[in-house]
């Protein structure tokens, strides 16, 4: 079904008293509450809440992801996209639990795990919980006994772990909330240095090989507003603040530069990403797909692109620091 | 006029000079973008072109984080 195009003249912002579109279509007046520009959709409530269910389950299958028959472990941050992503998937019938990795940052862990629980409890499925201080040590600590920026140790902890975790707990999928606004973020910032490394694995899926398990980004077409909306909407509560150590992330520079560019021209964060998606990322893969094999990691056994694991060598480096937890 | 916000987990009051406040002016005035902020006015969605208040509950939410 088709629905009848927001006029021209209605682009930008959502006016006061606007319908919602598939209402109107249908012969109702419910009134709109959010405005989708480069959908060209002013949506009610009711409508917007499967507008996005909808389109996460059309992403899903696009990418073929999984099915109903794979087990899925969710990463959970206590962030609203996890947990939206996590509300989803239970909503859509997949068999979809969490994960959350206990970072030990103060009163910002704290918080986020709580309320992870909490959300845990709501949709009655279970949240496997692992604290970072028994593994290894919790990122203050990290942070303070090596020269890795706190944001890249806390990346190769949550990969190692999940990874590590989801295959002992007998799951085959993990899931992870990263968004559109996130993607063209980190595609940005990879295409301005054309790091090819990193170009090569941006894609929303990453299939299951040498250990590693299958890893995919079931929101990567939703806006990070919308996964805001989204968990407004269903009363999902989140941690609201940043954690203190992600100030001054570059990468919240680049979404504030490409919401500009958004904002004058809807349409175009999509565009980038689905295109380069479309026309870029098979270039790139063909060409240097075979550069990089994958080894076991003489100390932990994990799976890892050099002889001793990224993990492990972090680990080194905290012991040798003597900085203690 | 003064505006009672939640934001960010916290309460802060932002002071307008203009008596016609509007859910824009308050994403203006915490240097926000409605790209990626929005305004809930009592429980809902506000379009950006909205009254408020000083009586309105209101609070904002920015999308936007690191990670």
């Amino acid at each position: 079904m088709r629905y009848q195009e927001v006029k021209k003249t209605e682009m930008g912002k959502l006016k006061k008293g606007s319908r919602c579109t598939i209402c109107k279509a249908k012969g109702g007046k419910e009134k709109a509450v959010v405005f989708l520009p480069h959908h060209r959709l002013a949506l009610c409530r009711d409508h917007y809440i499967q507008w996005f269910e909808k389109r996460v389950e059309k992403t899903i299958k696009e990418f073929r992801m999984f099915s109903k028959k794979d087990r899925i472990l969710v990463a959970v941050s206590g962030g609203k996209d996890s947990l939206t992503l996590w509300n989803v998937l239970t909503k859509l019938g997949y068999e979809a639990d969490g994960f959350y990795i206990d970072l030990g940052i103060d009163q910002y862990s704290e918080d986020s795990k709580n309320l992870s629980l909490r959300f845990s409890e709501r949709i009655g499925r279970p949240l496997h919980i692992i604290s970072l201080k028994d593994e290894i040590a919790p990122i203050p600590v990290i942070d303070k006994s090596t020269n890795k920026p706190a944001c890249s140790a806390c990346g190769t902890a949550k990969r190692y772990y999940m990874n590590r975790y989801a295959k002992q707990l007998g799951y085959n999928i993990i899931a992870t909330g990263h968004n559109l606004d996130d993607e063209v973020a980190v595609l940005f910032g990879n295409t301005l240095h054309w790091d090819i490394k990193y170009l090569k694995k941006q894609y929303p899926v990453l299939r299951e090989e040498g250990g590693f398990i299958r890893k995919v980004k079931p929101l990567c077409k939703i806006t990070e507003k919308e996964s805001a909306m989204y968990a407004f909407f269903n009363d999902i509560e989140y941690i609201e603040y940043e954690c203190p150590f992600s100030e001054g992330a570059s990468s919240i520079e680049y979404k504030e530069i490409l919401s500009k560019i958004e904002e004058k021209h809807p349409g175009t964060k999509l565009q980038f990403y689905t295109n380069f998606l479309k026309n870029m990322y098979p270039i790139i893969k063909e060409h240097y797909e075979k550069e990089s094999q994958i080894n076991i990691c003489k100390i932990c056994g994990e799976p890892s692109f050099s002889d001793i694991c990224g993990m492990c060598r972090l680990k080194k480096a905290v012991e040798k620091s003597g900085v203690h937890n | 006029m003064e505006i009672k916000v939640k934001y960010r987990g916290k309460e802060q009051v932002l002071r307008f000079d203009k008596e016609k406040v509007t859910a824009s002016d308050i994403l203006k005035a915490l240097g926000l973008s409605s790209e990626h902020a929005f305004v809930a006015k009592n429980g809902e969605i506000a379009s950006e072109d909205e009254i408020i208040s000083p009586e309105d509950s209101i609070k904002v939410v920015n999308a936007i984080s690191g990670g």
